[in-house]
């Protein structure tokens, strides 16, 4: 496999879901599964289920405030990974039942995005 | 004949001595009630509308709207450290003061003709204030009551509030300054305006028998055969404000990913030293609209501001202490915030075909079960203020 460009050693895998998950703003990624398709959420979250752990015990090498780009990325990436987990494992075939009232309940702040 | 033990056992009795009448249904929906409200409650008890760390420094200020008093609440932390409370209105002409949500300034000028006043409400400056026929010491802003506890920040809107905040808070007061809370640095918030009535809206989140209808899957954990329900342990009664001890399902199941977060947020919630706190498995719901859930992991505070008879607005917040210090602690705090969000959202909808069929008129009466008593509590609780406020105006009492 080749290096990745987008996230740290490790996490290649990951790389085809940066452009869609890999977003700022704990509102934003809400957003982002609400207006997502099933078959989205689910190639994510199969392929991002057995590197939440490694991808956390990457990250917590390094305080926050010193991740460059690509661990920027993969922090935002397992953020956004949160929501799309409650949407396979916990709401499923209600997912998009469920997202026109989750659309109601505005992110108005998170600890994440200060 | 052997019985099977069973650990769980549901209150029967009245556990409150509230009854066990039908409930009108007129003041879940009717506007002159809601006016009787808006006078004999919310304008006289004291109002959570906030937390010290959202003003951790002097100079800074945060202004909150609270349309059921028809009034813009401005609060802020002097020079000294002390927080303030004032009506957002210049006392030149009654202008609203200030646009801004939140900030930090020493001043306040009013745009409309340029009074200023400095953090502590004194009238700093006013143009012209020669041809005035008032002296500046008598222009001050309008103070409102505030007080806080567990650092939360709490008002009164009545100018002779009768009772300190300590005082209506009573024996709550120790156990909400044990809670989290009391030592929180930040939180998460989201929010959501529902068309309902503020007590249909609460009640929704002071009894868990909807649970297994609403929440099949998000509160799977809570019930188990021998409690199919998720009944509380027991019911706490403390003056106005009321409460429960959740029931523990012996064995919840979690997927994989659900234990590894909740082992992140176990760890946090360790190093903070609650993993035992006494109040862990306590539902607090503090008179008249704010309910909490002691619980560290996913502590949330969640308050229901009327907007009108039939409309409100629920802002949630999940206090946390600290900032986010590592990529754990930062995952754990939004996947415990998704977790709650995903629970109220699936609360919305049901609420308002609720309030749909009570402002119908097609009951003149609804029901409360006996796991329901704290829907009732609020009714009597929200009904005897009502009442005591009616017959103080028949008596010639004067409506403020």
């Amino acid at each position: 496999m080749s290096a990745s460009t987008e996230l740290p050693a490790g996490f290649e895998a990951l790389e085809p879901f940066v452009p869609a998950w890999a977003v700022p703003g704990a509102a934003e990624r809400a957003e982002r599964r609400v207006s997502s398709c099933e078959a989205d959420r689910l190639a994510f979250y199969e392929a991002a289920k057995d590197l939440l752990a490694p991808a956390l015990s990457r990250l917590d090498e390094k305080p926050l405030d010193q991740f460059d780009e690509k661990e920027t990325r993969l922090m935002h990436l397992m953020l956004a990974f949160a929501h799309v987990a409650f949407a396979v494992e916990v709401q499923g075939d209600r997912e998009a039942a469920h997202a026109q009232s989750a659309r109601r309940m505005r992110i108005t702040r998170a600890p994440a995005d200060l | 004949m052997n019985v099977p033990a069973s650990s769980f056992q549901p209150f029967e009795e009245d556990v409150a001595g509230l009854g066990k009448a039908p409930i009108p249904t007129g003041p879940y929906y009717r506007e002159d009630y809601f006016e009787l409200e808006r006078e004999a409650i919310f304008k006289r008890v004291w109002l959570n509308i906030g937390h010290v760390c959202e003003i951790p420094e002097p100079g800074d200020f945060m202004v909150r709207e609270l349309e059921v008093a028809r009034a813009s609440i401005l609060i802020t932390r002097g020079k000294d450290g002390t927080i303030r409370a004032f009506h957002n209105v210049c006392t030149h002409r009654g202008t609203q003061l200030t646009q801004e949500t939140a900030g930090k300034r020493s001043s306040f000028t009013c745009r409309y003709h340029g009074w200023t006043f400095n953090a502590d409400g004194e009238l700093r400056s006013a143009p012209d204030f020669e041809r005035f026929y008032v002296d500046k010491s008598d222009c001050a802003l309008k103070r409102v009551s505030v007080d806080v506890c567990a650092g939360l920040i709490f008002i009164n809107l009545d100018p002779a509030p009768s009772q300190t905040l300590g005082e209506f808070l009573g024996p709550l007061v120790e156990r909400l300054e044990a809670l989290p809370v009391a030592k929180a640095t930040t939180f998460s918030e989201y929010v959501y305006e529902i068309d309902a009535n503020w007590k249909v809206t609460f009640d929704n989140f002071e009894e868990v028998y909807h649970l297994r209808f609403i929440h099949p899957r998000t509160s799977g954990p809570a019930s188990s055969p021998e409690n199919p329900f998720g009944y509380p342990l027991r019911f706490n009664f403390y003056g106005p404000h009321r409460g429960h001890t959740f029931w523990k399902a012996p064995n919840p199941s979690f997927t994989p990913l659900q234990l590894v977060a909740m082992g992140k947020m176990g760890q946090n919630v360790a190093a903070e030293g609650f993993a035992q706190a006494p109040n862990n498995n306590e539902y607090f719901g503090l008179f008249p609209n704010l309910f909490i859930l002691g619980q560290p992991a996913q502590h949330f505070f969640h308050s229901v501001m009327p907007i009108s008879a039939t409309r409100s607005r629920g802002v949630i917040r999940l206090y946390w202490i600290g900032a986010d210090d590592s990529a754990s602690k930062r995952f754990a705090r939004e996947y415990a915030m998704v977790g709650a969000r995903d629970v109220h959202a699936e609360d919305v909808e049901i609420i308002e075909a609720g309030q749909r069929g009570l402002s119908s008129g097609a009951l003149e009466h609804v029901h409360f079960q006996s796991q329901e008593v704290l829907c009732r509590h609020l009714f009597h609780t929200v009904d005897s203020m009502v009442q005591a406020y009616k017959a103080s105006l028949d008596a010639g009492g004067e409506a403020r």
